[in-house]
């Protein structure tokens, strides 16, 4: 599997290349969030604010009022935990095409608690007006401000930085609203999203070794989440639904497909895999997807439970997809 | 430039104009934020009658000068001059804060015709004026943004996130005019939280301060006249103003932040707004 460094560092400068309206706003984590290369292509269309998140989006919605495209790029929860109130009152609400790029989701940071945005769905879901997309891989990432481009409103983005797998052809990008078959099964319906899609790729192959067939949809637009499309495959699982996201079981993914499960009637089983509730300590990305039940393991006993069976799969064959070097093995992430 | 006598005295009667617009408002909506409305009733006249380059019938018009009243929750007030210019018809304000009228207790720039945004979360104003002046500046433009932030609201830690960045930036196309009413929802400012040595504050953030008596229009007008002019560092003009200015039963009361009025109170205020004008 191909592993690509810094796609949004690059993809950032040519998104900009030909829109000099195009702003990045970074508050003091410039290199941290990859934006030292638009820095570097376009000095004058980069601003510093500081670490003062509240200042930083309520001025870029001032600059999204006079036509500028400010793209805001911190930590993902320093856009919605910090700010919150100003991404409310001084960019939802008034509907402004601020984009709100926001690093490090869910367990995918160094930081520990204070670094974990395991809620930051959840906060922009019930904002009215915000998008939110989520990046599962490398083209995602490159196609993410394109997609966000087309919105008239405010985006909130969930981007991945570093070495990012690339699962999807750079051919068959992101796009909006629209959900991806990861693959066809009759059996259970995995609906995923984040990084949690590579961990369920693996999972549902090795589920299919063993005889039990999983449709795999992959989820990039979270809000609005196409319920249609995704409860039409739901009604088709045999034993039920799994979600699976980088994030709170409350309010993320898992929340939004229930809903629409239950709004339209879809009367399937539902398991939601996700942090349970609670607050996760710091360590390695694989170490907390494994430890919170967000990997392919976890995956595997969700199936389990909706077939009510073991299916007796060991570690060794839930390697179907090559994940590169585990984390624990090389240098510890800076933030 | 100074203002004479005459400028002076249209200046004032526009404002004695306003203020009693401030009553009717309140009196139709059962009550409003009357207090505040009051105290930067002087502020606001300038502004709309003398300063800002503005065309109320093309309120969207690009090379208008902009305004951002940060202490959102003086919407009625703000609505109340942007009527008298002629934004929109008066009779609307009848509904002022009513089901179904455009117009909320704090004003939504997606609603109101010459509302440069929508303000009542306290804290943002100033933000988003430092945006807007940027922005200015990235297009060449040669408007000014003024924001009128109010002194309670000063105790919000974005308000000098926003001077910090104003500063840093040299925004001189911004400028921020407070209302310095002293008096806040719980009591004095200096007993909530005390903002003193206000003045001090704002020079260490970088700006240049003015205090004004804000409801003296010859110092409005050289204060106003001076940061257009004076472009080294943003502005700040520090305006001393009484809350519930003009209705001898509000002055300085911190009771009347929020106030409603029954059609004789309604009565005693407009009354008690025609003696101090006429003096």
């Amino acid at each position: 599997m191909e592993i690509v460094r810094r796609p949004h560092a690059r993809n950032l400068v040519r998104f900009a290349a030909h829109k000099p309206e195009v702003l990045v706003l970074s508050a003091d984590l410039t290199s941290s969030c990859e934006a030292d290369d638009f820095r570097a292509a376009y000095p004058e269309r980069f601003f510093s604010v500081g670490m003062a998140e509240q200042n930083m989006l309520s001025l870029a919605g001032g600059l999204a009022r006079e036509g500028m495209l400010p793209h805001v790029h911190t930590f993902a929860v320093f856009i919605c935990r910090r700010a919150f109130d100003q991404v409310a009152m001084s960019v939802a609400y008034p509907n402004l095409r601020v984009r709100l790029v926001g690093f490090l989701p869910g367990l995918t940071t160094p930081g520990g608690v204070t670094h974990q945005a395991i809620d930051d769905v959840a906060l922009m879901r019930v904002l009215p007006n915000m998008t939110i997309l989520e990046c599962g891989d490398a083209t995602e990432v490159e196609s993410a401000l394109d997609v966000a481009h087309g919105v008239p409103g405010p985006v909130y983005l969930r981007m991945l930085r570093g070495e990012v797998p690339r699962l999807f052809s750079s051919s068959d990008p992101m796009v909006l609203g629209q959900m991806r078959l990861v693959s066809r099964g009759a059996d259970l319906l995995v609906v995923s999203s984040g990084v949690c899609t590579e961990e369920a790729m693996r999972a549902v192959l090795a589920l299919r070794r063993k005889g039990v067939s999983a449709a795999h949809l992959h989820v990039s637009t979270l809000k609005p989440l196409s319920g249609d499309g995704l409860c039409d495959f739901a009604s088709e699982a045999r034993l039920g639904v799994i979600t699976m996201e980088n994030h709170s079981v409350v309010g993320g993914l898992g929340s939004a497909v229930a809903e629409a499960l239950a709004e339209r009637g879809v009367g399937k089983r539902l398991v939601r895999l996700g942090v349970q509730d609670q607050y996760a300590h710091g360590a390695s990305k694989s170490y907390l997807l494994a430890k919170y039940g967000l990997d392919a393991r976890a995956l595997i006993g969700a199936a389990e439970r909706l077939c009510e069976a073991p299916l007796d799969i060991a570690d060794g064959e839930l390697l179907g997809v090559d994940k590169g070097p585990a984390d624990e093995q090389s240098k510890a992430e800076a933030l | 430039m100074p203002i004479d006598k005459n400028e002076k005295q249209r200046l004032q009667e526009k404002a004695r104009q306003h203020r009693t617009d401030i009553v009717n408002v309140t009196e139709w909506a059962g009550g409003a934020h009357i207090g505040g409305a009051m105290s930067m009733a002087d502020i606001l006249t300038i502004l709309y009658y003398k300063f800002l380059r503005i065309d109320p019938a093309r309120p969207d018009w690009d090379e208008r000068d902009r305004m951002i009243l940060s202490k959102g929750h003086g919407g009625v007030g703000l609505a109340a001059v942007l009527g008298r210019r002629g934004y929109f018809d008066m009779a609307l304000l009848r509904n002022f804060n009513k089901f179904k009228s455009p117009f909320g207790m704090h004003l939504d720039c997606r609603k109101v015709a010459g509302v440069d945004a929508s303000t009542g979360s306290l804290g943002h104003g100033m933000s988003m004026a430092v945006g807007l002046a940027l922005g200015a500046r990235l297009q060449r433009k040669s408007w000014i943004t003024y924001c009128i932030v109010g002194d309670g609201e000063c105790n919000e830690g974005s308000i000098w996130e926003a001077a910090m960045s104003a500063s840093h930036f040299k925004l001189t196309n911004l400028i921020t005019i407070v209302d310095r009413n002293s008096l806040m929802i719980d009591g004095r400012t200096e007993d909530v939280m005390a903002l003193e040595p206000f003045a001090d504050k704002w020079r260490a953030f970088g700006f240049l301060v003015k205090e004004i008596d804000g409801h003296d229009f010859d110092e409005l007008n050289d204060a106003i006249s001076d940061a257009r002019e004076k472009r080294q560092a943003p502005v700040v003009i520090i305006a001393k103003t009484v809350k519930g200015k003009g209705v001898d039963y509000m002055e300085n009361e911190v009771k009347w932040h929020y106030g409603s009025m029954n059609s004789e109170l309604a009565q005693q205020a407009r009354r008690s707004i025609e003696k101090m004008h006429s003096a």
